[in-house]
């Protein structure tokens, strides 16, 4: 309707009742990456900066105009109702209608959360679908503007993800899952989703070949944070409904309509340019968002402004952020230091150390306590001398004196740790229950499932170090519990293992270094392949682990005895079959192309290959008939030695030496004299050859025998020279006893 | 031709090699005429052969070496042209003539031709193919620089272009000149301008319905182009090193689509570019900000390997980079296209004449052969020494040199090269004559190319056909033995 185009707007604007934003949160998250902090409270209740999740994400959407909002749960469905009850948000005059909706325990999976919004049929309009672990200062009434604008020209355009530009590495985004986006440049219209695991890690990236036919040119984009804000129509749970196995919104529900054939439904994106999305998705995540909102990246949203529970705090100086109404008491001698938070009522006695770190209300930090990079909930005592790193601590905890907290660790609440303990990094302890062993409570059976297996006196020995006053037992590690029927590949151990606090994954398989080198580990099929060709012209021989050429060196060699190999094969050939020389030098020129190795290769290998043919008479026969073996080959096959491509008759007499001299063959004399005969040598390079400095000598560990051979070969040539040609025999038997 | 004595004792910067081929995909025109051999390079664009535009295009470069390559059976007739006008219109260039290969020998790819002539090439070096039609708005100098700039900045040691393709309006829509080339699909980064990927055809065969993308590559350029719309100029400048790398790679016949995409593969891929590192040492050193900051002692030896900068793209310093620069012409600067098959040559031809009638003003000078009424379109070209005769009809069409163009022949959207004869009342609509076709009177051809000295029958109809002669030694008397040539023809109605 383009000529009504400034009334449309002005519509828009009026207050139209069927115009209210609507918004879902999935305040479950289908994961356990939060245990054991999740056992006794929702995650969307956990605190971040002293205010839980699921009062920032409200604050978040409120911010963005949404009126009302369907709170999605599951467990702990009480204490959700009571969290929406008590919040702000709820008081009559805020402008939000919040409902909770509590969906059935058989519901695993965010498709299933949306199935179930599809029975109630609360969904009127186009809607706001985000999960409770937001913290967001987008607009995202304008990317519902954008949306709807969008709706009236595509009616197939069903949702609209918003994405925000960052690097490649982003300390909000999480390394364990992101995605490749084929993104239509023109009209940010997705084109493809690639779902991008850690570990195992995703090497290739697969886009349809068909995405071109349509759209010629598009972008590819791996920079995109997925703020999983999505603005979905009416129908998507719907096509929830009607796709039953669509469990995971991205994985499933956006792949599968990208690539189904049969929808013809558009996914569209909003790269948002400016303003702050994150999600909490785990314990690394939890860090990197504390820090955002306590270094202002989230304005408006931040402790002194707009906190959403309402406490009131004082920014100082190092973002440091301190209660208004004055009821935290520091010690003279305490240090604060920057990015830091602390609670009203709490108490940080003389020589604490409290850098990075968010204390909650009414905590105690005794004398000379140290923490670091780690997040305390409410009502929890460290004691003195404790050392706490990059560790999240639950409510009502006491960590005795002298206990030292590693790095990673998850501490639930009400657990009492010390004295003197030691919480191995990343471990994760929680309050002995009764329900360990015996049949758990109703409520919780999923959840402790993971502990079924573990034997009591395993346990024993992992608390060993939480100290005597411990009433706490500590989680085996993940690695240690048996796969149950639950492997998603996103919840992985080694990909979860990028997602912990703490833990910069130097260690894992998937370690930064390792992980480029095994970029071509990762493709052996064709790049090994071909470079393995090039090295040298062998087939498969060569083994495929070596990835690389390794060194020019070893690969120069190996050619060489690869071509020596090939040489020898062929002439063992040409002897057998009795090939012409003709022929068989053919081949051999050939095989020198091919290998690109220097002529005296292919004459050392022809020699070597003569003399090994040879047969050697034991010398009762006597010299006479060894004189006719010798004959027989050199008559034969001598020739072949100067059709090689080249007539160097002093090489030839080198090598020769060189050969009887290593192999230890007694024929040089007889072999010689024979080549002189079939004019494979003449005079002049005997000459030149016995003036030879290095005949004389040879090589270091066959010096004897060159230095006889250089004798006999004088020899030779000295009854050469005299034209004295009978009686060679003779010579040739005083040689040989030589 | 020896032109050692003469040249300067200061090396100029490059050197082009221009790369004649046998120009397989133009057939039926390039196939030979008798004896005589119609090369490529020599087809006419705009009645001029189209290694005249390459060189045209060199000349302002500042490029004076040339070394142009050609098959050996066109060896005489390039050498005659260059010898004669060619070196008078260009006077500053020096053509070195070499040749290669054998007709029956077609896989000899632009790779093993500059391994070939590897001891010819002592710098750097453009490559350019004989049938790239740039348009004004792109200068090679702006490639050249493009190639400067980068190989000093980060070692970058080879530069390509690529175009868009015009738009496919009047594109035939039919194949009858056989399939059209499907495109290929790179992937490309905008914002340092670098080839990425390259979808070769025969990975395109190998694989399914996926293209794969290496998430090492993703790592690198997060933020990634993927088109089908770019086409390869190859037009290539190329660090010395290259030839090495060549050399190494002997697999690699073609240089555009093998070797090109093997250098983009291992610039992502760290360890390979180790492997090739010795030969890969064109990187001169600038003293830039990140080699100041590498070695301040801020810089921590051995912590930094990637560094995040303002923009969020992550660059690594590790060694001489392999990067494919990339120059992309759009289409709406001028249109750029390569004479590469039938379609192709129509079609610039096309735009040539556009072009020019838009340049002059006027009708056409009288050329004196030219009957008084004779119909010649403004949007034609006619060359010298033609005869055309009253009552014939050009439009939109190119005719090249002493040719003869009967009475009331009709000829639409069609190239004629030299010497051909179009006899009285042939009606000829979107056909290329190679050079001396006989056209018969009253013949009708739609959509035909023909190889040079075809003889097309008085009255004979063809329609989307490729006329060749299949024989020469029954050339005299071949009469009905075309209606097998024409494989694909619809419809012929031979009249014998």
């Amino acid at each position: 309707m383009p000529p009504k185009g400034p009334a449309a707007k002005n519509k828009d604007i009026a207050p139209v009742e069927e115009d209210v934003i609507q918004a879902v949160i999935l305040a479950e998250s289908f994961n356990k990456r939060f245990k054991p902090l999740t056992i006794d409270r929702p995650r969307c209740l956990l605190p971040i900066c002293n205010a839980p999740l699921l009062d920032w994400t409200l604050e978040s959407l409120a911010l963005a105009g949404v009126q009302e909002i369907f709170v999605v749960c599951r467990s702990h469905p009480e204490l959700v109702k009571a969290a929406i009850k008590e919040s702000k948000w709820s008081k009559p005059g805020s402008g939000l209608k919040i409902v909770p909706i509590v969906t059935a325990k058989q519901t695993f999976t965010p498709g299933d959360a949306l199935r179930d919004i599809y029975t109630h049929g609360i969904i009127t309009n186009d809607f706001v679908l985000v999960t409770g672990d937001l913290v967001s200062n987008i607009r995202i009434d304008e990317v519902v503007r954008v949306h709807k604008e969008r709706r009236k020209v595509d009616r197939d355009a069903i949702m609209t993800m918003v994405v925000k530009e960052s690097g490649v590495v982003h300390r909000t985004r999480s390394k364990g899952e992101s995605a490749v986006f084929v993104v239509d440049p023109e009209t940010d219209r997705l084109l493809h989703y690639e779902s991008v695991t850690g570990y195992p890690k995703t090497k290739i990236a697969r886009i349809p070949r068909e995405v071109l036919n349509e759209h010629p040119e598009c972008e590819i984009r791996y920079d995109l944070i997925d703020c999983s804000i999505d603005i979905c129509s009416v129908e998507v749970p719907s096509l929830f409904q009607d796709n039953f196995d669509y469990g995971h919104i991205r994985r499933d529900f956006v792949h599968g309509v990208l690539t189904s054939d049969l929808l013809m439904k558009n996914i569209y994106t909003y790269v948002a340019k400016d303003g702050y999305a994150a999600r909490v998705q785990d314990t690394k995540s939890y860090d990197a968002v504390s820090k955002d909102i306590l270094s202002r990246w989230t304005f408006p949203l931040v402790p002194d402004n707009n906190h959403p529970s309402s406490h009131a705090y004082e920014h100082r100086r190092g973002n440091k952020y301190f209660p208004r109404d004055n009821t935290v008491i520091l010690s003279r001698t305490c240090t604060v230091g920057t990015n830091t938070l602390i609670g009203s009522h709490s108490q940080i006695f003389d020589n604490a150390v409290i850098t990075s770190s968010v204390i909650g209300r009414r905590c105690k930090i005794l004398p000379r306590a140290k923490i670091t990079n780690s997040y305390i909930f409410d009502d929890t005592t460290i004691e003195a001398d404790c050392v706490i790193t990059s560790s999240i601590i639950g409510t009502m905890v006491n960590v005795k004196e002298g206990t030292v907290v590693e790095k990673g660790c998850l501490i639930a609440d009400e657990v009492t740790v010390g004295p003197k303990g030691l919480v191995k990094e990343f471990e994760r302890v929680s309050k002995k229950t009764k329900t360990l062993g015996a049949a758990s409570s109703t409520d919780d059976e999923d959840e402790d499932s993971e502990l079924e297996d573990i034997g009591e006196e395993q346990l024993e020995k992992l608390r060993a170090d939480l100290g005597t006053g411990s009433n706490a037992f500590v989680w085996p590690p993940r690695t240690l519990i048996l796969e149950d029927e639950e492997t998603d590949e996103i919840e992985n151990v080694n990909n979860l293992r990028l997602m912990r606090l703490g833990d910069n994954a130097t260690d894992s398989p998937v370690s930064e270094a390792e992980s480029v080198s095994t970029d071509d580990a990762s493709s052996p099929s064709e790049s090994d392949v071909e470079d393995n060709l090039d090295e040298s012209h062998s087939s498969a021989s060569s083994n495929a682990s070596t990835s690389t050429p390794a060194t020019s060196s070893k690969g120069v060699s190996k050619e060489e005895v690869e071509f020596k190999l090939e040489v020898t094969q062929s002439l063992e050939r040409a002897f057998e079959e009795g090939h012409s020389v003709d022929n068989a030098s053919v081949e051999l020129k050939t095989l020198r192309m091919a290998s690109n190795v220097p002529l005296s290769r292919v004459r050392e290998a022809v020699i070597a290959a003569l003399v090994d043919r040879i047969s050697v008479v034991s010398p009762e026969d006597g010299a006479a008939k060894q004189k006719v073996e010798v004959e027989k080959v050199v008559e034969r096959w001598g020739e072949l030695i100067n059709k090689i491509g080249g007539i160097d008759g002093v090489e030839t007499i080198s090598i020769l030496q060189n050969h009887c001299a290593t192999t230890n063959t007694q024929l040089f004399g007889q072999i010689l004299v024979s080549f002189y005969q079939n004019d494979v040598i003449d005079e002049d390079d005997l000459k030149n050859w016995q003036r030879l400095p290095a005949s004389r000598t040879g090589q270091v560990d066959s010096a004897e025998n060159h230095k006889k051979f250089w004798v006999i070969g004088s020899r030779i040539l000295q009854q050469l020279l005299e034209q004295d040609s009978e009686d060679e025999s003779d010579e040739d038997g005083d040689e040989d006893d030589e | 031709m020896d032109f050692e004595a003469s040249q300067p004792i200061v090396k100029s910067e490059f050197i082009a090699v221009v790369l004649a081929g046998f120009g397989r995909e133009l057939q039926p025109l390039t196939s030979n005429h008798g004896d005589e051999p119609c090369p490529k390079a020599l087809l006419p664009i705009g009645n001029k052969p189209m290694i005249d535009h390459v060189l045209a295009w060199l000349e302002p470069s500042g490029i004076t070496d040339v070394l142009l390559v050609c098959p050996t059976p066109h060896r005489r007739s390039i050498a005659d042209h260059v010898g004669s006008d060619a070196s008078a219109s260009f006077p500053s260039l020096r053509i070195d003539l070499q040749t290669y290969g054998d007709p029956q020998d077609s896989s000899f790819g632009t790779g093993s031709i500059l391994r070939t002539f590897a001891h010819r090439i002592d710098r750097d070096f453009v490559v350019l193919p004989c049938d790239f039609i740039p348009p004004p708005s792109l200068q090679l100098t702006t490639v050249l620089n493009k190639f400067r700039m980068e190989s000093a900045s980060d070692g970058s040691i080879l530069t390509s272009t690529w175009y868009e393709a015009p738009p496919q309006a009047d594109k035939p829509s039919g194949d009858e000149w056989g399939p059209h080339a499907s495109p290929t699909s790179i992937v490309w980064d905008e914002r340092s301008e670098s080839l990425l990927q390259i979808e070769v055809p025969d990975s395109i065969a190998r694989k399914t319905d996926d293209i794969e993308i290496e998430m090492s590559l993703l790592s690198m350029y997060p933020r990634l182009k993927l088109t089908n719309k770019l086409q390869d100029s190859n037009v290539f400048v190329c660090h010395r090193s290259v030839l090495e790398l060549l050399r190494k790679k002997r697999r690699l016949e073609s240089l555009g689509k093998g070797f090109l995409p093997w250098l983009c593969k291992i610039n992502h891929r760290r360890s390979k570019k180790q492997a090739y590192k010795t030969l890969l040492q064109p990187y001169r050193k600038m003293p830039t900000l990140a080699n100041a900051l590498k070695n301040s002692t801020l810089n921590e030896p051995g912590t930094v390997t990637y560094k995040e900068e303002d923009d969020g793209r992550i660059t690594t310093n590790h060694g001489p980079s392999t990067r494919v620069g990339l120059i992309v012409h759009k289409a709406g600067d001028g249109i750029a296209a390569r004479a590469s098959n039938l379609y192709n040559y129509l079609d610039i031809n096309r735009r040539f004449l556009e072009q020019a009638s838009q340049n002059q003003t006027g009708p056409p000078a009288k050329v004196p052969l030219v009957d008084a009424k004779a119909q010649i379109s403004v949007d034609s070209s006619i060359g010298q020494s033609t005869r055309v005769e009253e009552r014939a009809v050009i439009k939109k069409s190119v005719v090249g040199r002493h040719c003869v163009i009967g009475k009331m022949a009709k000829i639409v959207g069609c190239v004629i090269l030299d010497h051909c004869v179009v006899e009285d009342g042939a009606k000829l609509e979107g056909c290329i004559l190679g050079g001396s076709t006989k056209v018969g009177a009253k013949a009708e051809l739609l959509k035909c190319v023909t190889q040079a000295g075809f003889e097309v029958d008085a009255g004979g109809h063809y329609r989307n056909a490729k006329l060749e002669i299949s024989d020469w030694t029954t050339a005299g008397a071949y009469d009905d033995e075309e209606s097998d040539e024409d494989e694909e023809s619809g419809e012929e109605s031979d009249d014998v």
